[in-house]
């Protein structure tokens, strides 16, 4: 189905590392981006870069701006000014070659509730022309947390958080290089949350570029390694990771509730 | 004002503000008004032409020359069937049925060209009528514009508010079927016109027309209720639309061709071919009329002697050979109302299975309680055919009689004599004319139909009244 | 391949598609299944009435055979016809339910005869048989409409839209998703047919002119569907769409077309002639008979020949003035049938507009159950009749006797039809148009998504 003639990606998919595309340096990439939907400008000069390894957390509140980026990079939005590469791929001049190095986790999963968890990663993969047989997707699922008697269970009566570590599995069933998260924590009670930011250090480590929009501050601020503050379609300020704390909360804090005012 | 009510002015609202609701409604008004005005103007002009039709038939029986009476029996006669006035509104099997009846003397003949063979297949896709508008099309729009009515508060939320108000469930139900009748009755109000406009204009009978009115408003009454119980029970408007549209294709089409697939395989009927021959075998048994020297003729001869107190027939005053034709034809008409009569029972056998059904499709129920109102139905044509068999009957007989009574025996059967009789004795025929099925009849044979649709009515109506009131539970 | 298995999955899981693929499959063996059961009874009707024939023959030439008499045997028997329904008719019953299969006629005038009708259930007729192509015509675009109004909607109402949007390219998605369907639905309503037509032995021909119209049908409907997915309404808004459209196309506008059609063609010949009929035949008893005779040598010049009229009745004379009032209404019967042979083009180029009635009109066409198979056979009648006529005047014209051998060398009616109806290719042209909607369809498929 999606022939695709550039770099096919042919790491297996849980072991290997993620072969890099031709921007090596920066996964994800939005230069001088100006976007919107007609007359609205939504986004106005937004620079954003997030290397391999990275986990990038943007903050903001409602219609700062956070999904129309995520969308940016799905190529669901084509900016009007600047430029926005995908693994060095033009999400829209050249989608499906994007598309291949991005997996996307929408706030709620929705999945095909008739069918089991690796049918739905096995049917999703499909699509992404990536299939490749089932025991690929049971240890993706397993590397996603899964418990192994979840994957025959029909989706239809999974929580949220099992919806996500099915929709990780196919991330990483896919091996790509780069993750979109909108809004992964809310809805997620505490302990879900920090195992699901567990999950979020063990794609670190595989060197996937991960970037998350958000406004849960105490989630961001225990997995990510830079911060963003978006708000009405600027990014006001980046916050890196420093030390063992990572970052002062509280100080963050104080900076998200001014911006809010 | 009470929440019933508010509840309704709400709906009203919200359906004036639905564009599918609204152009719906306008393209069945327009719709219905086209069929009334299509369907009243056919019925004007088909039924002037076959009167014009009828009068030329009569004059030329009327104009014939001086005759032997024989001959005009073969010559013989038409007659046309009228059309009942509400066959403007539903015109049933009219096209289905010949209109052109051929009646002569020792020959039964079937009523001819229908426009169903006169027609392409167009017409097997139905005839634009407002009976055809009001029993297919209206329960559609209806299912369109109501499917949503409980399911969208419930769906938004908003049912919750409502019932957190302290107004009981229902109440809601209640004014969302209120609202609904009001659309319905706006669905209604059309055709209903059309047909009030026949009974107010003296072409139709006030009895048959308000039956056809209370017929079509129960059964969009029926709809709304089944439309209301449906968005009342599914938790999502796409179910119960999609529910309600299968239910609808299921009752108003699938069921009716089916069932009466059904009737016709269960109840065979022989062809016209085979009970010709069946007929015509019979018939040679009884004698042939034309020959007063038949065998089979001569218990008869023997008893019309005896009558007339003399020993030949030669010494009769009145022409034998008439009197054989007399009773020729009545042997022979009673042969052929025989096989008419199995054929006519065939078909009702046919149709009693149909109505059965009608416990399974309201549709059916409605069908033939319109049909038979409007007098279009099978009972009606049988009707128009008996009374043509009679007619031929009497024309028969009376020139029997004028052969028995104006001939001699001995011109008779002088093979060089041509016999002719004056003309004016077609003249002072009787001309055929039609007397329409009676309505008190017409009506006693649609109460198991009414009475049908009135239990659909009553278990609807309660089974919405028993879940409309458990719509609380629901939403928990 | 392996996109098939898994969408065939997701397809097969959901129990709304797999109920409503089953239950397609089930109406259309149904309406195959009563359609060659429909047919068989007719075969076997015709079957029937041959053995009943021959015996009122034999009953006719027992009671006249002593008498050697020409003009009995022509007046007193009858011939059977019969129009033996093709291979492929129990497709599309048509008119074959209303109008006789079976004929008799003897060597009378012509056109009182030909115009009988047959006995059967108004009311039955009214409703319509439940053959396949109902089953096509008015069920198959539901199921497609099932199937496919929420198509993209569904997707995105479940949420799963922006998911499966950024995984795969939306117009190659939708347009294999929309293939599937297309080809489970085509098999449904194929496979029964198939079956039908091998057991019944139709030809290879009709089986690609009927699959080709269920094909063109599907298509149509499926590029339709699309087409209002495009429109990125919500599911309601498109099965209210879609559902419009049918009950226009299918319901409203065949039926507005009726009236338009009978309006602009009227036919009521068909009464005209027969009371023309009538009057020419039995008006020959007013007129001298020498009269009669020569207006028949003038357009019969090979009996001119045939001895004077004796002083009493003669059959010849009688059987003369019948095919003279035959011929007197010719001209009302040529236009009595081209009015009708009109009306059927028009319904034939209205096919162009609406894709029900093309498929209907070719069903029928193929299982030559439509109006021109009616004339057909009345001109196979026509045909016969003029061998019956022929058969008995050089006996009445020189006034030879019929003995018995003579008598069992009568014309006997030879069925010739095809074993289908012929389609015309200019028919299967219009149902080009039904492709051009699918795959308009299919192209703004790919322009399906997020907007």
């Amino acid at each position: 189905m999606n022939a695709d003639t550039g770099n096919a990606v042919t790491a297996s998919a849980v072991d290997g590392g993620v072969e890099a595309g031709k921007g090596a340096g920066n996964v994800l990439e939005a230069s001088s981006v100006e976007a919107g939907y007609g007359e609205r400008s939504i986004l106005r000069q937004l620079d954003l870069r997030i290397g391999p390894g990275e986990i990038y957390a943007l903050l903001g509140g409602n219609g700062a701006g956070k999904t129309t980026t995520l969308s940016l990079f799905l190529g669901f939005v084509e900016p009007t000014a600047g430029r926005v590469r995908v693994d060095g791929f033009d999400p829209v001049a050249q989608p499906v070659q994007a598309r291949r190095r991005l997996a996307y986790i929408p706030e709620n999963v929705a999945l095909y509730e008739h069918l089991s968890a690796r049918e739905n990663v096995a049917y999703l993969l499909d699509l992404a022309g990536q299939y490749e047989g089932d025991e690929a997707i049971d240890r993706a699922l397993a590397a996603a947390g899964l418990q192994g008697s979840a994957f025959d269970r029909r989706v239809g009566g999974f929580s949220k958080g099992m919806r996500q570590k099915v929709a990780i599995a196919l991330a990483l069933a896919r091996s790509v290089p780069a993750l979109l998260l909108d809004e992964p924590t809310s809805g997620l009670d505490p302990q879900a949350t920090s195992e699901f930011n567990r999950l979020l250090d063990v794609l670190r480590d595989r060197g996937i570029a991960v970037l998350m929009v958000t406004h849960d501050l105490l989630s961001a601020a225990d997995v990510a390694d830079r911060i963003g503050f978006l708000d009405g379609g600027r990014l006001l300020e980046e916050v890196a990771a420093d030390g063992e704390d990572r970052f002062n909360v509280r100080a963050l804090h104080r900076r998200y509730a001014e911006q809010a005012a | 004002m009470s929440p019933v009510r508010r509840i309704a002015r709400e709906e009203w609202r919200a359906l004036s503000r639905d564009r599918v609701a609204m152009l719906g409604l306008l393209l069945l008004t327009v719709l219905t008004l086209v069929a009334a005005l299509n369907a009243a103007e056919h019925r004007r002009t088909a039924d002037a032409e076959r009167g014009r039709y009828q009068s030329q038939a009569n004059d030329e029986f009327a104009n014939q020359p001086d005759r032997h009476p024989h001959r005009v029996a073969h010559f013989g006669h038409f007659v046309f069937r009228p059309l009942n006035p509400l066959a403007a509104f539903d015109p049933g099997i009219d096209a289905y049925t010949g209109h052109t009846l051929f009646l002569e003397a020792h020959r039964q003949n079937g009523a001819n060209f229908g426009d169903v063979r006169q027609s392409s297949l167009l017409l097997r896709f139905g005839q634009l009528t407002p009976a055809f508008i009001l029993q297919v099309l209206a329960p559609l729009l209806l299912v369109f514009v109501g499917h949503n009515c409980v399911t969208r508060e419930r769906e938004s939320g908003t049912l919750r508010v409502l019932l957190s108000q302290g107004l009981g469930s229902g109440q809601v139900v209640m004014g969302k079927l209120l609202a609904l009748l009001g659309f319905a009755g706006l669905v209604l109000l059309p055709a209903l016109l059309a047909l009030l406009w026949l009974a107010a204009s003296g072409q139709a009978a006030w009895a048959p027309v308000l039956v056809l009115a209370c017929a079509y408003a129960a059964w969009l009454l029926l709809w709304s209720l089944l439309v209301t119980l449906a968005s009342t029970v599914f938790r999502r408007g796409r179910d119960a639309l999609l529910g309600l549209l299968a239910t609808w294709t299921v009752l108003v089409i699938l069921l009716p061709r089916g069932v009466s697939d059904l009737a016709g395989s269960v109840v065979a009927m022989p062809t016209r071919f085979e009970n010709a021959i069946h007929v015509e075998r019979e018939y040679q048994a009884l004698g042939n009329a034309h020959r007063p020297d038949d065998p089979k003729f001569a218990e008869f001869r023997d008893r019309i002697l005896e009558q007339y107190g003399v020993t030949s027939i030669e010494e009769l005053p009145v022409n034998f050979k008439g009197l054989v034709g007399t009773e020729g034809e009545r042997r022979s008409s009673e042969l052929f109302n025989r096989y008419a009569a199995e054929v006519f029972d065939l078909q009702e056998r046919q149709n009693h299975l149909v109505d059965q059904y009608g416990w399974l499709s309201p549709t059916l129920a409605l069908r033939r309680l319109s049909m038979t109102v409007a007098g279009t139905d099978l009972a009606s044509f049988r009707h128009f055919l008996e009374q043509g068999e009679q007619y031929r009957y009497d024309l028969v007989q009376r020139l029997n009689r004028l052969q028995s009574g104006e001939i001699t025996y001995a011109d008779d059967t002088d093979p060089d004599k041509e016999n002719r009789i004056s003309h004016a004795h077609w003249q002072a025929f009787p001309d055929f004319h039609y007397q329409p099925f009676p309505v008190d009849q017409a009506l006693r044979r649609a109460a198991p139909a009414g009475a049908m649709l009135l239990a659909w009515l009553a278990a609807l109506a309660s089974l919405t009244w028993l879940l409309g009131g458990r719509l609380g539970r629901a939403v928990r | 391949m392996s996109w098939l298995i898994h969408e065939l999955r997701l397809i097969l899981r959901s129990r709304l598609s797999l109920c409503a693929l089953l239950l397609l499959l089930a109406l259309a063996a149904a309406a195959v299944g009563i359609g060659l059961h429909e047919v068989a009874r007719q075969h076997q009707a015709i079957e029937r009435v041959g053995p009943l024939q021959e015996q009122d023959a034999a009953a006719v030439a027992a009671r006249y055979a002593d008498t050697g008499d020409p003009g009995s045997h022509a007046y007193y028997t009858f011939y059977g016809t019969w129009d033996a329904p093709s291979d492929a008719a129990f497709l599309a019953l048509g008119l074959r339910d209303v109008a006789p299969f079976v004929l008799r006629v003897r060597a009378l005038g012509l056109q009182s005869q030909l115009y009988e009708g047959e006995t059967f259930n108004p009311e039955l007729a009214l409703s319509g048989r439940f053959d396949f192509a109902f089953v096509l015509i008015y069920l198959a675009p539901l199921f497609v409409i099932a199937l496919l109004h929420d198509l993209v909607s569904g997707e995105r109402q479940s949420g799963r839209l922006r998911l499966l949007l950024s995984i795969a390219d939306g117009g190659s998605l939708w347009r294999r998703r929309v293939a599937l369907r297309y080809a489970l639905l085509f098999a449904c309503l194929a496979v029964p047919v198939v079956a039908g037509m091998l057991l019944s032995g139709a030809s290879m021909a009709a089986m690609g002119v009927v699959l080709a119209v269920v094909a063109s049908y599907l298509a149509f409907w499926c590029g339709l569907s699309l087409l209002v997915a495009a429109r990125n309404w919500p599911t309601v808004a498109n099965a209210t769409a879609l559902m419009g459209g049918w009950v226009l196309l299918t319901l409203v506008l065949p039926t507005l077309a009726n009236v338009a059609l009978t309006r602009a063609i009227p036919v009521h010949q068909g009464v005209d002639l027969m009371l023309a009929q009538r009057q020419a035949v039995h008006g020959a008893w007013e007129i001298p008979r020498e009269d009669t005779m020569r207006r028949f040598y003038d357009s019969h010049p090979e009996w001119r020949h045939s001895a004077p009229l004796p002083d009493g009745f003669h059959w010849k004379w009688y059987l003369a003035f019948h095919q003279l009032g035959d011929e007197s209404v010719a001209d009302e019967v040529s236009a009595y049938r081209a009015g009708l042979q009109a009306r059927q083009e028009w319904t034939a180029r209205l096919g162009w507009l609406l894709p029900g009635v093309s498929a209907q009109a070719l069903l029928h066409r193929v299982a030559d159950t439509d109006l021109r198979a009616q004339l057909d056979y009345q001109d196979r009648i026509a045909g016969f009749h003029r061998e019956i006529r022929q058969f008995y005047y050089p006996y009445l014209f020189e006034d030879r006797p019929i003995g018995a051998r003579d008598f069992a060398d009568r014309p006997v009616y030879e069925a010739s039809p095809g074993p289908s109806g012929s389609v015309g290719l200019h028919a299967l042209l219009a149902l080009g148009l039904c492709w051009g909607i699918g795959l308009w369809g299919v192209l703004c498929a790919g322009r399906l998504g997020l907007r």
